[in-house]
């Protein structure tokens, strides 16, 4: 940073998501760096993440991902289906690459519980695919709150018993994306940080620093309102929204700078209190989601 | 001095301060000092959006002439804006000394306009405004218990936690 350079802009989280994918994307076409393969792995969820991930914009997540990594397989994004899909994930296995993987994994039956494909007649268990593709990952992100923690699938009484990733690889190194959904940005800086310059810095929950450093609370553009001790009643007042239930302050992530939907809003900026996705015992330790019966004294009106 | 122009002091003073940091951060290339001067135009930035609504919130109540309002003394439904962050313990010493058993601290849940009380070691603290206690619910725990074991697995070590929260009394068998 030899010229000085005039805040906020270059400095916001956003453009340092942005700036490290179109980095990557540079360095790959000057051939200073190589493309790795990409599996992305969907296991016992909902899907979220990746739907989340198609919502990712400049760049958006079909021009990233095809111009920073090959991506050899995804259940959701790829032409093949059937046996030719769960081939071209097994021919991955022999060569290096990056391992993605959204949803839990299931145990339950020895895994029957979520099975992702067919392979030579056998039904093929998330649990098996997990750890045969995260032994032989050459580094693995655990994309969003199930595959990090468990998260919506592993909540109480969790039918599946559903676990969160490193349960099944234990002795894995892993860097974890809670969220419910993953942000585009999270995903894709990451993994860009990761072609670029290698491992991202972690906490010591294996979160990413330069996306889940900060609570929310620290950011929360309401935060004048709690020091003052004006709290909302209802959803839609434009005061702090404590009382109600709002997660902002056990929360590490950037919704406040970053926000949503292309950066336009977040569910604060909405008047909805923040339901901690991105901590790790989303949802069951984040219940409940809104009270009404609070602490605050109701007044005569 | 009215309550509006004390307001606009305030706005004025960190706009002021606002500007000053803007130019020091286009200026400066020290990393730190920057994250330390970013956070405070964060700040200042957070407060004139809250003073700002404070300020829109008058004007929609009291749609009155300016001149007018100069005639008259002070509204009186005006209150002064309170201080930032009240501090810890202000008022632990009045009424710290109650005795509470299991049963009657499990009253204290934070349900119907109840305070929000927890126990641990014997002792027994208000939660009711702490930040980590929205709802009066902390990681799936529920105001009114006590959480000795529970504080221990999740913050051993961390004693400035407790040090930080208001005492309301202690916990008797």
């Amino acid at each position: 940073m030899n010229q000085p350079i005039l805040p906020p802009e270059p400095l916001t989280n956003e453009a340092i998501a942005e700036r490290l994918t179109n980095t990557a994307i540079k360095q790959l076409d000057r051939g200073l760096i190589k493309k790795r393969n990409l599996v992305y792995l969907e296991l016992n969820g909902c899907s979220g993440n990746i739907i989340s991930l198609l919502n990712g914009e400049n760049p958006d997540i079909e021009y990233a991902l095809n111009s920073m990594v090959n991506l050899r397989y995804s259940n959701s994004l790829m032409a093949a289906e059937g046996e030719n899909a769960i081939e071209k994930l097994m021919d991955t296995l022999d060569e290096d690459f990056i391992l993605a993987v959204e949803g839990a994994v299931a145990l339950k039956n020895n895994g029957l519980y979520n099975i992702i494909g067919s392979w030579k007649g056998k039904p093929l268990t998330g649990l098996e695919a997990a750890k045969m593709l995260g032994e032989k990952a050459s580094s693995i992100l655990a994309v969003g709150a199930c595959a990090t923690h468990g998260g919506v699938s592993a909540a109480r009484p969790n039918p599946s018993e559903s676990v969160g990733l490193q349960t099944v690889l234990p002795e894995k190194k892993m860097i974890k994306l809670p969220g419910c959904p993953v942000h585009p940005d999270w995903f894709l800086g990451t993994l860009a940080h990761l072609i670029l310059y290698g491992e991202p810095e972690t906490d010591n929950l294996g979160r990413p620093l330069m996306f889940y450093s900060t609570l929310i609370h620290d950011r929360c553009p309401r935060r004048p309102f709690f020091d003052r001790g004006i709290f909302a009643e209802k959803l839609g007042d434009k005061t702090c929204l404590f009382k109600l239930g709002c997660r902002g302050p056990v929360t590490r992530v950037d919704c406040p700078t970053r926000q949503w939907n292309g950066h336009v809003n977040w569910p604060i900026g909405d008047d909805t209190p923040c339901i901690g996705c991105a901590q790790f015992g989303f949802p069951d330790a984040m219940a409940p989601f809104i009270s009404y019966d609070t602490t605050r004294v109701v007044k005569d009106e | 001095m009215n309550n509006t122009e004390l307001i606009r002091l305030q706005l004025n003073h960190l706009v002021t301060q606002a500007r000053q940091d803007l130019y020091t951060l286009s200026r400066s290339n020290d990393f730190y000092k920057n994250q330390q001067t970013l956070q405070r135009v964060w700040d200042s930035l957070s407060s004139i959006h809250f003073l700002s609504e404070l300020l829109a919130n008058q004007a929609a109540k009291h749609p009155a002439p300016v001149q007018n309002s100069l005639m008259q003394p002070p509204a009186t439904n005006q209150s002064q804006i309170p201080p930032i962050t009240p501090l810890p313990n202000q008022n632990t010493q009045s009424n710290n000394q109650r005795f509470f058993t299991l049963q009657e601290l499990a009253t204290f849940d934070g349900k119907n306009g109840r305070p929000a009380y927890g126990a641990v070691n014997g002792i027994v603290y208000d939660v009711t405004n702490n930040r980590a206690w929205a709802a009066a619910t902390h990681f799936g725990l529920v105001s009114g218990k006590d959480y000795t074991q529970e504080f221990a697995s999740c913050h051993a070590g961390q004693q400035s936690i407790l040090a930080m929260l208001p005492v309301v009394g202690r916990l008797v068998q």
